[in-house]
């Protein structure tokens, strides 16, 4: 029940919100300086840097590589809808892998809300919901956000970090 | 209670106005009973609405097929057809004020050269705001007093409690948390704010961290106390605390008239 990260794409493809938050630590024993570098970084609230290097939970990869990535999430969804056997599709919902799991949710907007996680994460689809809540309210009634641009709310960002410490429990 | 849909319907039928004549029937009626008995619940007084609509549309189809064709529009409930005191159910909601507000601010902000003028566009606006609620307030007072002994303050001390308690709970729901006069002079006063609610979405850009959107707030307790001839310099300042970090101050400094004033009126 660990939330390893979360994406808000919007829906032109582009990625408007990227955070990672700390969860289980990596198996592999680690190097005295890398402990160190870890909890420095955990220390530090600017988890989007364009540095590369291991957060506690899944690796923190380049601001461009998460925009790809982000994009290519974006082409995935807009395939599975198309190719689904019925009309209307929602296209793909969760993506499940060995140790972790991907939720989607998307708005009838267009905006997807991606939620990474650990496989045993039972409520993803409400905590999701709780992320849409966040998002209308700390950033589309935020007068100074433009649409379709990356977040930068304080706002948005201290309720997220809410959701994502209620959500393990 | 708004009924835009229903308004809208009545505005595109070319007989509206038939409808529009029995309204002042109704309102004055659900006025009346508003004064002598405490406030009906909204169910009560939707019955009555629906009863006496339900009535007149049978006068019409007595009178004639024509007429009653029109009465079966909805009866339009714009502003100020709705009964003065009735209080409860009249509300608005947050997300309607918060959208509103955004884009209040949102377009206020293209209109302007600094921070200082958007404050100052924003608390003209509050101002506005206040000198409305003032009125509306002092007259729903002596209503419910029937019209006898209409009560008003005059005292500063008084004055700034009514804003803080009644005032507060009637724009934002709750009182203010904390009246406290400041240590700097005898005629600067501040009001507390822990979570103000009309401003609890707005994130500030770091470019604009001095900007407190409350300046609408303090435009709206200048506006009160401007209508109980109080006149004041009223600013709003964000003091974030760990615990919360939207607290507003609201600071009056008082004009020297109204401190020559109460050293005249004594103890």
């Amino acid at each position: 029940m660990t939330v390893y990260g979360v994406w808000v794409i919007n829906k032109a493809g582009g990625l408007i919100f990227q955070r990672n938050y700390g969860g289980i630590k990596p198996l592999t024993p680690r190097s005295g300086l890398l402990c160190f570098l870890t909890s420095v970084r955990s220390l530090s609230a600017h988890c989007n840097e364009p540095v590369t290097t291991i957060s506690d939970g899944i690796a923190q990869l380049s601001a461009n590589e998460y925009l790809v990535m982000a994009g290519t999430l974006h082409g995935v969804h807009a395939i599975t809808s198309r190719i689904a056997p019925v009309a209307k599709s929602s296209g793909v919902q969760i993506i499940e892998s060995e140790s972790f799991k991907m939720t989607i949710h998307m708005t009838l907007t267009g905006i997807k809300f991606v939620l990474i996680s650990s496989t045993d994460m039972s409520n993803a689809e409400s905590v999701l919901q709780k992320v849409y809540e966040a998002y209308a309210d700390a950033v589309m009634k935020n007068p100074f956000y433009t649409l379709e641009m990356p977040i930068n709310a304080t706002g948005f960002d201290a309720r997220m970090n809410a959701i994502v410490a209620a959500s393990g429990t | 209670m708004f009924g835009g849909s229903s308004s809208g319907a009545a505005g595109s039928n070319p007989a509206s106005s038939s409808s529009r004549f029995s309204i002042p029937a109704i309102t004055s009626s659900s006025l009346s009973t508003g004064n002598t008995t405490s406030v009906p619940s909204p169910t009560a007084q939707g019955s009555k609405r629906q009863s006496s609509y339900l009535s007149s549309q049978l006068n019409n189809l007595a009178l004639g097929g024509g007429a009653g064709a029109a009465a079966i529009t909805p009866p339009l409930t714009s502003i100020v057809d709705r009964p003065v005191n009735r209080m409860r159910g009249a509300e608005v909601g947050m997300g309607a004020w918060a959208f509103l507000y955004s884009a209040i601010v949102a377009h206020s902000q293209s209109r302007v050269e600094s921070i200082v003028d958007l404050e100052k566009r924003l608390a003209s606006l509050g101002r506005e705001a206040g000198q409305r609620i003032i009125a509306l307030q002092l007259l729903r007072n002596a209503q419910t007093a029937n019209l006898k002994d209409p009560k008003r303050e005059h005292r500063l001390i008084p004055i700034l409690q009514y804003i803080h308690t009644q005032i507060y709970r009637y724009c934002f729901g709750k009182a203010a948390d904390g009246l406290e006069k400041s240590v700097d002079g005898d005629d600067e006063y501040m009001l507390t704010s822990n979570q103000p609610p009309l401003t609890q979405h707005i994130s500030l850009p770091r470019d604009l961290s001095q900007l407190s959107c409350e300046a609408f707030t303090a435009g709206l307790v200048e506006g009160v106390l401007d209508g109980l001839e109080v006149p004041a310099r009223v600013t709003a300042h964000t003091v974030p605390t760990d615990q919360y970090p939207n607290r507003t101050v609201i600071l009056i400094k008082l004009d020297q008239v109204v401190m020559d004033r109460e050293a005249g009126l004594g103890k």
